[in-house]
């Protein structure tokens, strides 16, 4: 009872009495079963040969301008202050710098100086997206789901449906921090597949920006994730409760042959002691080097130290095999007012971590087979709103942009118009996206279904073209 | 671990050899992405329906299809590779037989999975044909010879020689003519205890007591099993523990929640008013024709007293429960989604027909038109619904609600208010409005002279002021002209005007057709004397009148089966919501019609009746035991060689082990966690005062738990809990670790642990023996003694942990064992 909450799994693998054996037939048990009847997680075989393993989706919520960050627009630059269209609204110029960057000479404005400097032959950035309507919560639900009207399964859902995880201690889709609101736990729900798909939230759930700055708090209370400790219970007595719990059992199909709920059940509380104690040691980001600590940005105080830890921890899910990670950047990108100081502080937090995140990846060899996505929701109006120093939702036309896992880097695909309003050149759909994201995980976004009350589902509904320009 | 080693060979024999049938979900999942795919990329344009081509007579695109085969014979046959010439032909077994022709052999590791799905029974959750329509019957004609358009007429009830004893009812004569046209026969019965346990959680949700068994025992001594068992079943219909059971799952049905879901979810504080009309409802037995009726239009229907249109006006809500777009982008959108989602909500629920899918085009596989729908949509659009939800800036929607009577001493939540205080809120709202007008208009003289207009009037001023208005607003709608309580309830009522709607083409409120639709069902369903919608009403009466017509072909076969799966675990049809084209047809034709009319003409819409009627059955009796033979033949149990085994629901494991520990309780509580909180925002509830973080924090039963869409409590998310934001005849059941992490970690499960340990402790009153602690343990869990490999199991853990808690972790992995949550 007072020995330490969390003992290492080494330690605990040393003290148990049987040792290696147990551990070597509880583990190809734990495979076994898993494979038949724990309604799998296990790794399935892609439809083709993939080029990405898994996803890193860093969600920028709120809509970023792309005016002012990835979609250089001459032409609204010189007509700053026209009326827009001969009405009341005004073209309104970028302050930012729009200088070209890397051997590829991708323009990223000065807003993103880390990203920029190290990774603009990294960046695949599609200029011409669009998405049905200038609405938050169903821009947003829509880039989650496909949907704005119905309940569906998110994309991180669907991945893993198609995939499965290899590494069967861990959530194979794990969303860090999400919105509250926006559609919430829809975003990353499973909707009419198997809960198993569902996304496991880590980090309490960012609250709608308003009532943060009514309630003066950034994130719901509560632990990080549930039930993921005890501390009225010490590891040994755990065992021995697991022991127990399995020798029950397994005394019940004695008589009880060929229940394999019974044998799945067994299974799921072995790798649940083992849960236990790998997902504290991954949220535990201490045992990282000084060195990566300080490339991410950690110690810098504020949003940004949050976020880079975030970013920090992306990597370590990733690595220990979760399929599908999503990390909703600590700051809203709506700035319908005081533009330029609002973007400052968004850009702030987030250039650092996200370009140390790139560099991080490729330095361990992972980018190759790493697919991370940046977008928001919707883009932004070139023209100005309110008391003229912000901007409106603009879902005709906007940027976001991908980089590893299958795609070119320093490339860019697409284009609005002059102003940067509408997509005119190659636009691409939120369904578009989603089929280009599933088929470089290997899988047809048209043979990716779910048959659910008679009918079968796909994330692209009865849509979508994989951009396959933006295939390296 | 002492019997390890063995279990251990056995786990790994059963890997190979055994056949995963019962598991529908894995292997739904294994066939998706392991078979389909190849199926349609490499057979599919010459054997499919749908390039229209048949090569060989062969279809590859059924289930029927496979199996039927073509010229050559079956082209899978379940669990036996040699005799699948699919396998043959995709193997090059045979040179004559090389599929696809003129094409490299299929990778190996393909190969590979359709050699294990076939050798693991072929299971093919594609939807199936009946032979002789291969095309969708998407026009009337053929739609109106589609089997479940058709009404249901009574068959012969079959008749062996060979079943002279085992039948004890039609029901379990059409049971076992199915099983002996494939040459099975139906298991023995159940042992008593296992029937008890059975249908104590089948009916009431619950495990039954330590006097229950003996109650048990001693009535099949005194009358035998039969009229003990009968009278069991008589005392649990009887309990208003069964509409508990019963009414939540026409909950799951009725896709019920307490707020309004998608991207601005907002709590709805009066929908357990709802809710517990759904329990009454089961308890009273209200007759299902009955039950359509008043959840459609208990507005328009009679009422003899204020107690009673309370209860039909409440039945309405079923209407206003749906999920709900409060941020559409505009209020015309508003109105058409939520007549779409009752639509959607309505006709799956009562037809297992999907109606809504004709919103933008004509239906892709059933013969509903865009005319029938927009027929439905006139009857929607000439009611009102009220779902009552505050404005306020992440609300453009807010709604009203219904009054009820004050005088029937319903639960309230909000204190009644002086006369002077709703005067008061009025006087700040007036003056709110004024003082905003002024700041606004100082702003814009400020902007006037190039001056900062922030001090005066800004954005975040603008918010809070929708903020403090929507809050006043929210207040007032609380109480009436005198500060009394209001007592309100969600629901529908006739709208201020009655007119058809266009048809929209796409769906798209910007391009309506110009003529209207008269307001009227989908024409697919005929009726001799089909009701006629009165210019100056809605059509909501005429609509339940509709679907509850003797002659309506869905309405009774649709609710049968629902009450079928409940207690055979799986559907006749297995797609309880959807019993168009692409839903799978009945395993058992006859005896769905047969229960249908039962349930009509014999038991007059009496649910309890027809549940009678099931559970009396020899079939329903049976034990679930393996049995090899039958479980090559038919893993998925479809014909009820055996009772299907099923894990509890989140309820049941909630409810059992509060019962277990001696912490249930049985009183109602009034209202409802959400209904005690109020109006707000659902991301805001882990802030209120009274919310619990796992939103449980009751001991009351699990149907009264908190059901906010997105944000469930732990137990209910963890344990499979229906989406309640679509219509769920069938809930899946998934194993995962999470749910372990919940017995081992979560606070539920601490707290029970402590109860059953201090019970357990209460009940051997000092007696210090290991062995009575697991004996008693035992009794309470299990109903039974533990056997001595059971004790031996339990003596090993109580070597390793004998700390002062030790009692409590044995009784809380009793709690964790899959025996407890698994019923036979």
């Amino acid at each position: 009872m007072n020995g330490p909450i969390l003992s290492s799994r080494r330690a605990h693998l040393k003290s148990m009495s049987s040792g290696f054996s147990y551990l070597a037939f509880a583990g190809l048990a734990a495979e076994a079963a898993a494979k038949k009847s724990s309604k799998g997680l296990f790794v399935r075989q892609p439809h083709f040969p993939a080029r990405a393993k898994r996803v890193i989706f860093l969600c920028m919520k709120g809509g970023p301008s792309h005016v002012d960050t990835f979609d250089y627009k001459p032409e609204l630059q010189k007509r700053n202050g026209e009326p827009w269209r001969g009405g009341s609204a005004r073209l309104l110029a970028s302050a930012q710098e729009f200088k070209q960057h890397g051997e590829s000479g991708l323009r990223i404005s000065s807003l993103f100086p880390n990203l920029a400097k190290n990774h603009a032959d990294d960046l695949c950035v599609i200029n011409s997206m669009h998405t049905d309507l200038p609405s938050h919560p169903q821009a947003y639900t829509q880039l989650h789901t496909g949907s704005f009207q119905f309940v569906r399964p998110s994309l991180g859902a669907w991945s893993l449906y198609g995939l499965g995880s290899s590494n069967q201690n861990l959530p194979g889709f794990v969303t860090l921090s999400p919105p509250s609101d926006m559609g919430g736990a829809n975003n990353y729900g499973s909707a009419f597949l198997p809960a198993i798909y569902q996304g496991a939230k880590i980090g309490g759930g960012q609250l709608p920006a308003l009532f943060s700055a009514l309630t003066g708090k950034t994130e719901e209370p509560g632990p990080p994730m549930k039930n993921i400790d005890n501390p009225n219970v010490s590891r040994e007595t755990q065992r021995a409760q697991i022991d127990l719990i399995a020798g029950l059992d397994r005394r019940k199909l004695d008589s009880d042959h060929h229940n394999p709920e019974i044998e799945g059940a067994i299974q799921s509380f072995e790798l649940a002691y083992r849960m236990q104690d790998e997902i504290p040691d991954i949220l535990d980001l201490k045992s990282e080097p000084e060195s990566i600590r300080k490339l991410y940005g950690i110690g810098n105080g504020g949003e940004g130290d949050r976020f880079a830890k975030q970013c920090l921890l992306a990597r370590r899910l990733a690595e220990s095999g979760v399929r599908f990670v999503e990390v909703t950047a600590p700051t809203s990108w709506d700035h319908h007012s005081l533009l330029n100081d609002n973007l400052a502080k968004s850009s702030a937090i987030t250039d650092q971590p996200i370009a140390a995140l790139l560099t991080d990846l490729k330095k361990r060899g992972m980018l190759n087979d790493t697919l991370v996505v940046w977008s928001g929701e919707f883009g932004r109006t070139p023209y100005a709103q309110g008391l003229g120093d912000g901007r409106d939702h603009n879902n005709k036309g906007y940027s976001m942009w991908m980089a590893g896992g299958g795609v070119k880097g320093g490339y860019n695909h697409g284009a609005t118009d002059d102003f940067g309003y509408k997509a005119i050149e190659k636009p691409v759909h939120i369904h578009d996206l989603h089929a280009t994201i599933l088929h470089l995980l290997g899988l047809d976004h048209e043979k990716l279904t779910y048959n659910y009350a008679g009918r079968d589902f796909r994330l692209t509904d009865v849509y979508g073209n994989v951009v396959r320009d933006v295939l390296a | 671990m002492r019997s390890q080693p063995r279990t251990w060979i056995g786990l790994v024999f059963l890997q190979f050899t055994e056949i995963a049938g019962a598991d529908v979900q894995s292997d739904t999942a294994f066939f998706e992405s392991n078979i389909r795919p190849h199926l349609v990329e490499s057979c599919y344009k010459c054997h499919s329906v749908e390039a229209g081509k048949s090569k060989g007579g062969l279809l590859l695109d059924t289930k029927v299809g496979i199996r039927t085969g073509g010229d050559n014979g079956p082209a899978v046959v379940p669990g036996k590779i040699e005799e699948s010439l699919l396998f043959a032909a995709i193997s090059h077994a045979q040179p004559d037989l090389e599929m696809p022709p003129k094409k490299e052999r299929l990778p190996d590791k393909v190969l590979l999975d359709f050699r294990k799905w076939i050798e693991s029974g072929a299971p093919d959750p594609r939807t199936e044909s009946t032979g002789k329509i291969s095309t969708a019957p998407t026009d009337l004609e053929s739609g109106r010879k589609f089997w479940a358009f058709q009404k249901p007429v009574a068959h012969p009830t079959p008749n062996s020689s060979k079943n002279k004893t085992w039948a004890t009812s039609a029901l379990d004569h059409f049971v076992f003519a199915k099983l002996d046209e494939n040459g099975l026969v139906p298991s023995a019965d159940a042992e008593p205890t296992v029937l008890l346990r059975r249908i104590h959680f089948d009916l009431v949700g619950l495990p039954p007591s330590l006097q229950d068994k003996a109650d048990f025992l001693k009535a099949i001594e005194k009358m035998g099993l039969d009229s003990a068992f009968a009278e069991r079943v008589g005392l649990l219909l009887a309990s208003e523990r069964y509409g508990e059971r019963w009414g939540r799952h026409w909950l799951d049905v009725a896709r019920f929640a307490e707020s309004s879901g998608k991207e601005s979810n907002f709590t709805f504080p009066e929908a357990w008013r709802y809710r517990d009309y759904v329990i009454d409802a089961f308890n009273n037995d209200v007759p299902f024709d009955r039950f359509v009726i008043e959840q459609l239009a208990g507005d328009l229907l009679t009422a003899t007293n204020d107690a009673e249109r309370a209860r039909h006006l409440t039945a309405t809500g079923y209407l206003a429960i749906g999920p709900l777009s409060l941020n559409a982008m505009s209020r015309e959108q508003s109105l058409a989604d939520i007549a779409d989602e009752q639509i959607n909500a309505s006709t799956q629920a009562f037809m297992a027909t999907t109606v809504a899918c004709a919103r933008c085009h004509d239906h892709k596989f059933d013969a509903i038109s865009m005319e029938d729908y927009y027929a439905m949509v006139g009857i929607f659009r000439s009611s009102k619904t009220f779902f009552g939800t505050a404005v306020g800036p992440d609300n453009q929607l807010g709604g009203e609600l219904i009054q009820l009577s004050k005088t029937l001493g319903l639960p309230v939540f909000y204190q009644p208010m002086k006369p002077e205080a709703v005067t008061k809120l009025k006087q700040d709202k007036v003056e709110l409005i004024a003082k905003e007008k002024e700041a606004q208009a100082k702003a814009a003289q400020a902007v006037k002279e190039g001056k900062d207009p922030s001090e005066f009037f800004s954005l975040q001023m603008a918010i809070g002021n929708i903020w403090r208005k929507g809050a006043i607003d929210g207040k007032l709608a609380l109480v009436d002209e005198k500060g009394n309580s209001n007592v309100m309830c969600m629901g529908v009522t006739e709208g201020e005007e009655i007119k058809n709607s266009p048809i929209y083409e796409r769906g798209e409120l910007a391009t309506p057709r110009q003529s209207t639709v008269k307001r009227g069902f989908p024409k697919v369903v005929q009726l001799s004397n089909s009701p006629e919608i009165p210019e100056d009403e809605s059509g909501r009466l005429q609509y339940a009148d509709w679907l509850t017509h003797p002659d309506h072909p869905l309405t009774a076969r649709v609710m049968a089966n629902r009450v079928w799966k409940h207690l055979f675990r799986t559907g006749i049809v297995r797609t309880t919501d959807n019993f168009g084209f692409n839903g799978e047809r009945p395993s058992h034709p006859e005896l769905l019609d047969y229960l249908a009319l039962q349930l009509v003409n014999e038991h007059q819409w009496s649910v309890k009746k027809l549940i009678r009627e099931l559970v009396l059955s020899r079939t329903y009796r049976q034990a679930s035991d393996y049995e090899e033979k039958a479980f090559l033949k038919d893993p998925e149990n479809r014909l009820l060689w055996r009772m299907s085994k099923r894990r509890l629901d989140a309820e049941e494991i909630r409810d059992a082990m509060l019962f277990v520990a001696g912490d249930l309780d049985l009183e109602r509580p009034a209202g409802s966690l959400i209904g005690r909180t109020g109006n707000r925002n659902a991301a805001l509830l882990p802030f209120a005062k009274n919310i619990p973080a796992d939103l449980d924090g009751s001991t009351a039963r699990s149907v009264y738990l908190p059901v906010v869409r997105d944000r469930l409590p732990d137990v209910l998310e963890l344990f499979d809990f229906a989406e309640s934001s679509l219509v769920t005849g069938h809930r899946e059941t998934t194993n995962v670790p999470m749910q372990a992490l919940y017995f081992m970690n979560s606070r539920f499960v601490e707290e029970r642990a402590s109860s059953f340990a201090s019970r357990i402790r209460n009940e051997i009153k000092g007696t210090d023996s290991l062995e009575t602690e697991m004996e008693v343990a035992f009794r309470r869990c299990f109903n039974r003694l533990p056997d001595a490999e059971e004790k031996e199991i339990g003596l090993a853990f109580f070597k390793k942990t004998n700390g002062s808690d030790a009692l409590k972790r044995y009784g809380q992995a009793l709690l964790s064992t899959a025996m407890f949550r698994n019923l036979d």
